[in-house]
């Protein structure tokens, strides 16, 4: 609960950076009833016009008007915000991931501890129902202890350009990797090592794949595998997890509670490409959303914490080092 | 085709040894053409490879016939490969030896070397090698349709070999899944990509820890990067659980600018809960198909001893790596 707001009242929300993911924020926020207000360098007139969001001319202006913010800006200057957000006193949501480098990470953990605001990373992908389902098996123990794990994420290269500036996303392992890289750790815990190898097409370096081992403390290994395919490629996510009691598979592709035949595919969208297709599902987005909303009212818990987002970054991290320099990196 | 026979018509095998589960299936296939006469060497006492002529030794099978056998197969457990190989090799008998060739680096040199010297067919049994699945997958990569390939996956999952308790004995076997899952796709990859540049391994003993030997590895997970900038890994774990109503599977996914393909050489089945009816190419049966081609002609061909060596190489790195932590430089093996 923040101290700024009475129960009753809706939360006043500051969404920052008007892009992508905050279009899949927005409905959550709407479903929450709270009174949205945006700052964006670009696109903020579109973003209010389109979820009923107050523009502010200034981050000041914004902070002023609001209890909470949701920082959905370009990877780079996520803690940059973060920072201003919670000096100014107000609860943070944040766009995965937290930021860009580990130091950065846990310095705006730190600083949300030191000022007693929340801050929550927005690790979608623990919102999913099909990664919800058996994070709630593994953890009842239905398929014994882990041994061996895997998970793919497959879709296009981003369009924005910002992504392709590996010094603002992160490159692919920080910026679609990372979600499997925070699944395993969901799942089978902390990591001692981490290898990992990327490779880029020489004909068109926007389409790039990266393969990172983690070898967990608990003795499970993972392996994580992103794809950024050729122009056209669907948003597809995978799974397997074996453990000594039995074994657990999801493929987003094999999913079949709907399937179009070819002819009605040709005339039918399905995702773009850039985010998974959420539409047969209870958006996970939104999920997040209200789980974040419920627990700044109600001191409820969420399921992914800022500590949580900070060692998905520096997983991440170690998996860029081990990309340099070609060894595998003690974490 | 009998009448390019360089010796007779009929070929004279022997298959040495039931100790590989595989022995029985080669056996059935062997004894069930008319063009072979094949005599088995049964020395341990398995009792589950029937209806064929067992003899209770080697010494038996290699006089099973007055010359001696034209060939012998060789589905001995992995660490006696070396032995009956090179007793081959002396005696000019062409050999079709079970994956993985042997389970030391010298150990495979030796064969190979031998084999080469004495002029002898030496082939490796990788029979996923013919599976359709596979010649598409190499078809696709080799034609372009997926254009510049960047990555690889495959997974090759199995149960816990049950009936044969050497499998996981580090000694007899080599080690564990490592030893015994990756050769498999390594062969594969080879047979498209070449050699690997490096290798990188992490294994654990979570599955099966009850029943897996000490010191066998029952997950593993061997990543391997190509000059070229491929990157490939290989999941090689025992992580098919008991229940499963299939023995597990090989699948390859393969990345490139042109798209993705992803093939599943075990695929083919008629399914229904807790069933699975396979049906489609018998691989086994175009594996010894080959051997029997090229012991008629005298010339090897793939799978050759020689990528049986090149896959127990990338084993011994994988394995190395393990101990380092490291990824191994496959030159340095």
């Amino acid at each position: 609960m923040t101290s700024t707001s009475p129960p009753a009242a809706p939360l006043r929300v500051g969404v920052i950076g008007t892009g992508g993911i905050s279009r899949a924020h927005a409905p959550g926020w709407i479903e929450t009833g709270s009174d949205l207000h945006c700052y964006s360098l670009e696109g903020a007139q579109e973003f209010a016009e389109q979820f009923g969001a107050t523009v502010h001319a200034s981050l000041e202006d914004l902070f002023a008007a609001v209890d909470v913010v949701d920082v959905c800006t370009p990877t780079a200057v996520h803690a940059e915000i973060v920072h201003q957000a919670l000096d100014a006193g107000k609860d943070v949501v944040c766009e995965k991931p937290l930021a860009l480098t580990t130091e950065d990470a846990r310095a705006v953990v730190e600083h949300a501890e030191r000022v007693g605001r929340s801050l929550f990373p927005a690790h979608v992908v623990r919102y999913f129902p099909q990664y919800a389902a058996a994070h709630r098996a593994v953890g009842s123990g239905s398929i014994g202890q882990l041994a061996v794990l895997r998970f793919e994420r497959t879709g296009s290269f981003p369009t924005q350009p910002w992504f392709a500036d590996e010094s603002q996303s992160g490159g692919i392992v920080m910026d679609q990797m990372i979600h499997d890289i925070d699944q395993a750790i969901w799942l089978a815990g902390p990591v001692e090592r981490v290898y990992a190898q990327q490779s880029v097409s020489t004909a068109a370096d926007t389409v790039r794949t990266a393969h990172a081992v983690l070898t967990h403390t608990s003795g499970a290994i993972s392996h994580c595998r992103g794809l950024w395919g050729p122009p056209g490629t669907r948003f597809r996510y995978t799974f397997d997890l074996a453990g000594d009691g039995g074994r657990l598979q999801y493929d987003s592709a094999g999913d079949p509670g709907v399937v179009f035949d070819e002819v009605a595919t040709t005339t039918q969208r399905s995702g773009d490409g850039f985010l998974p297709d959420v539409s047969g599902m209870r958006s996970p987005y939104a999920e997040e959303i209200l789980e974040f909303a419920a627990a700044l009212r109600a001191d409820g818990p969420t399921r992914v914490s800022a500590a949580d987002g900070a060692y998905a970054v520096e997983i991440s991290r170690a998996a860029l080092e081990s990309l340099r320099t070609g060894r595998s990196i003690t974490c | 085709m009998l009448t390019a026979s360089p010796t007779t018509d009929t070929l004279k095998i022997a298959l040495m040894s039931c100790a590989h589960t595989h022995a029985g299936a080669y056996a059935a296939r062997l004894e069930a053409r008319e063009d072979i006469d094949l005599v088995v060497a049964n020395p341990d006492g398995f009792g589950d490879v029937r209806g064929v002529s067992v003899v209770g030794s080697y010494d038996e099978a290699w006089n099973a016939w007055p010359g001696g056998p034209d060939a012998i197969v060789v589905t001995s457990a992995n660490a006696h490969h070396r032995d009956l190989v090179l007793e081959a090799a002396r005696r000019g008998v062409h050999v079709l030896c079970e994956k993985p060739l042997a389970t030391t680096v010298p150990d495979a040199n030796a064969m190979v070397a031998a084999c080469r010297e004495a002029g002898v067919v030496l082939m490796t049994a990788f029979p996923v090698h013919f599976a359709p699945a596979v010649q598409t997958l190499r078809a696709a990569v080799e034609d372009g349709a997926l254009g510049e390939v960047i990555g690889i996956t495959g997974t090759n999952n199995g149960k816990l070999p049950d009936t044969r308790a050497w499998f996981t004995d580090v000694e007899l076997a080599g080690g564990g899944s490592l030893v015994d899952h990756t050769v498999h796709i390594a062969e594969i990859l080879d047979s498209i990509f070449g050699e690997p540049a490096t290798v990188h391994a992490t294994t654990n003993r979570i599955l099966w820890a009850d029943r897996a030997g000490e010191g066998a590895e029952t997950g593993g997970l061997v990543t391997l990067t190509y000059a070229s900038g491929l990157v490939a890994t290989i999941d090689c774990s025992w992580s098919q659980p008991a229940e499963a109503p299939t023995w597990g599977g090989l699948r390859i996914q393969a990345v490139g600018t042109g798209g993705q393909l992803q093939v599943d050489a075990f695929a083919e089945h008629v399914g229904g809960p807790g069933r699975w009816l396979p049906y489609g190419v018998d691989s086994d049966a175009a594996l010894l198909e080959a051997f029997l081609g090229a012991v008629r002609d005298g010339r090897a061909v793939e799978p050759s001893g020689d990528v049986g060596l090149r896959t127990v190489r990338v084993v011994a790195a994988a394995q190395e790596s393990v101990r380092t932590g490291q990824p191994v430089e496959l030159a340095s093996i």
